[in-house]
């Protein structure tokens, strides 16, 4: 589990800095990486998508923190959420989900 | 020849802080700020949890029920301010010679969000494919410039300006570049926005740099922007034409300065910046020692402040420090591209009352940013000259300079 989630977050972070995921290690931060904020954010965007969860605001910090702090943070977003599975939504109060934004 | 003067004989304003200038102003000489809780998505689990609103606003007041469907809320705000400072001003556009020689340049940054959002609902979410027929007009982002125009008579030069968070500064440095070459002898210029709407405010959270706490521009603990809504809209009047009609001038336009930093979409530039800053300084015959207060862009974000500070002591070198620097976006919140317009509200009232309005909200000083920013509490001092910034993403940058009525 924790293998493929990693995978699945260096890919992600691969795919939107255009790296090669050969560079992106646990300890490499994101500055290392050469990714700019703007980058950054897609990143945590595509993450909170594919993982369906919602990362706090300031966490990871994008300069300093490693990418090893982005696996924690959604393997702990991940457990929390596995521990108190939302409640179902009232029917009718969501609309489907819009498609994926087409990519840029 | 001598360069024409432009001078400003009236203003309006909508924002957080009041429905007119006069408690907008009010307000920010107080340090009063009008920051509260995000209201209107109460169905939403909102990341914003905080914004700038205009609250206790009933459109039915300002509008009659006939006209209102046509108007977003942006428009409406932009009516309201144009009204105010029309009123003002004194001056009759609906004289055929006189609305001929006016020019009306008024900008957003978003346009009709409210109406967009709501033709989007109905389409994807409701799932009916018929939309208002008014929709297009609604959203049409020069629509404010076009209502301002019809409800006031002005048929000269009249079109919309869109620079993001620089939008407002953009229309007063169109404006005065209009009057100066003499395509228009006044002006109604400025900038409104109605950019709290589900979609705007998602989007925005999406780019996590929205405070969740308040605005603190440039003190260590800030956090972010917040959004904030409303209008600013000024009449500006070439100096001889306000003097033989013996107008009442509240401050001269003196100069305009503008750049971009061709660099990145979001990052800002300190040299972009003090470009801009050089360049209002140097429009306006200002040196370093003249200028008595700058009324900062400060959006509180981290990228923002700092940047802002440099392009600062770039620009003015040894006179920066001396400077006292303030954004009353700690009070207004930041309406994007009604911004300047607000601000403008604030550089007006200080030249005219000696009282530079603080940033509030100010705890503790960040290294990266030096200067002196009025932290919490106004200041009395005499105010000669006042510059004000915008520096917008993209890197789009305009900074007005304004002097006492000559």
């Amino acid at each position: 589990m924790s293998d493929d989630l990693q995978k699945t977050i260096f890919a992600i972070i691969a795919k939107e800095a255009n790296i090669d995921e050969s560079r992106v290690t646990l300890d490499s931060t994101l500055k290392d990486l050469e990714i700019a904020s703007l980058d950054a954010i897609q990143i945590i965007f595509e993450i909170e998508d594919h993982f369906k969860i919602q990362m706090p605001d300031r966490d990871p910090n994008f300069d300093t923190e490693s990418v090893r702090g982005l696996v924690d943070t959604v393997q702990k977003l991940l457990a929390d959420k596995a521990a108190h599975p939302p409640a179902p939504p009232a029917a009718g109060s969501t609309p489907p989900s819009a498609p994926p934004p087409a990519a840029a | 020849m001598q360069q024409r003067r432009v001078v400003i004989t009236g203003v309006g304003a909508i924002c957080a802080l009041g429905h007119d200038a006069r408690t907008t102003w009010a307000a920010m000489r107080e340090g009063r700020g009008g920051i509260g809780p995000l209201v209107g998505f109460e169905d939403q689990a909102m990341r914003a949890k905080i914004a700038a609103q205009v609250h206790d606003y009933d459109p039915n007041q300002y509008f009659d029920a006939k006209k209102l469907p046509l108007y977003d809320r942006v428009s409406q705000f932009a009516l309201i301010a144009a009204r105010e400072a029309v009123a003002q001003s004194g001056l009759d556009f609906h004289d055929a010679e006189t609305g001929a020689r006016a020019a009306c340049i008024v900008g957003t940054g978003v346009g009709g969000e409210v109406a967009h959002d709501d033709a989007a609902k109905r389409l994807y979410a409701d799932g009916n494919p018929r939309l208002h027929p008014l929709t297009v007009v609604r959203i049409m982002p020069s629509a404010s410039t076009s209502h301002v125009s019809i409800e006031f008579g002005i048929t000269g030069p009249t079109f919309g300006v869109t620079s993001a968070c620089a939008t407002s500064n953009h229309a007063f440095a169109q404006a005065l570049a209009l009057i100066r070459a003499g395509m228009a002898d006044t002006a109604l210029a400025g900038g409104a926005e109605a950019c709290i709407s589900l979609g705007c405010v998602r989007a925005w959270e999406a780019m996590r740099i929205l405070a969740d706490d308040t605005c603190r521009p440039f003190c260590k603990q800030r956090r972010g922007l917040v959004l904030g809504e409303g209008a600013g809209m000024v009449v500006l009047e070439e100096l001889e034409h306000a003097r033989a009609r013996g107008a009442n001038i509240l401050a001269e336009l003196a100069g305009a300065g503008m750049s971009a930093d061709a660099g990145d979409i979001v990052m800002p530039s300190e040299r972009g910046a003090a470009c801009a800053i050089a360049a209002a300084m140097a429009d306006a015959g200002l040196n370093p020692e003249d200028v008595d207060y700058i009324n900062a862009h400060g959006t509180g974000t981290p990228a923002n402040d700092p940047t802002e500070t440099r392009a600062i002591h770039e620009a003015l070198g040894a006179r920066a420090r001396h400077v006292p620097v303030s954004s009353t976006k700690s009070l207004h919140g930041h309406p994007l591209g009604a911004a300047g317009a607000i601000e403008l509200v604030a550089a007006i009232g200080a030249l005219r009352e000696g009282v530079i309005p603080p940033t509030a909200n100010f705890i503790d000083p960040d290294p990266a940013c030096d200067l002196d920013y009025v932290p919490n509490a106004p200041r009395e001092v005499p105010v000669r000259t006042v510059l004000s910034n915008a520096f917008a993403f993209g890197g789009l940058n305009a900074v007005v300079a304004l002097k006492r009525a000559p």
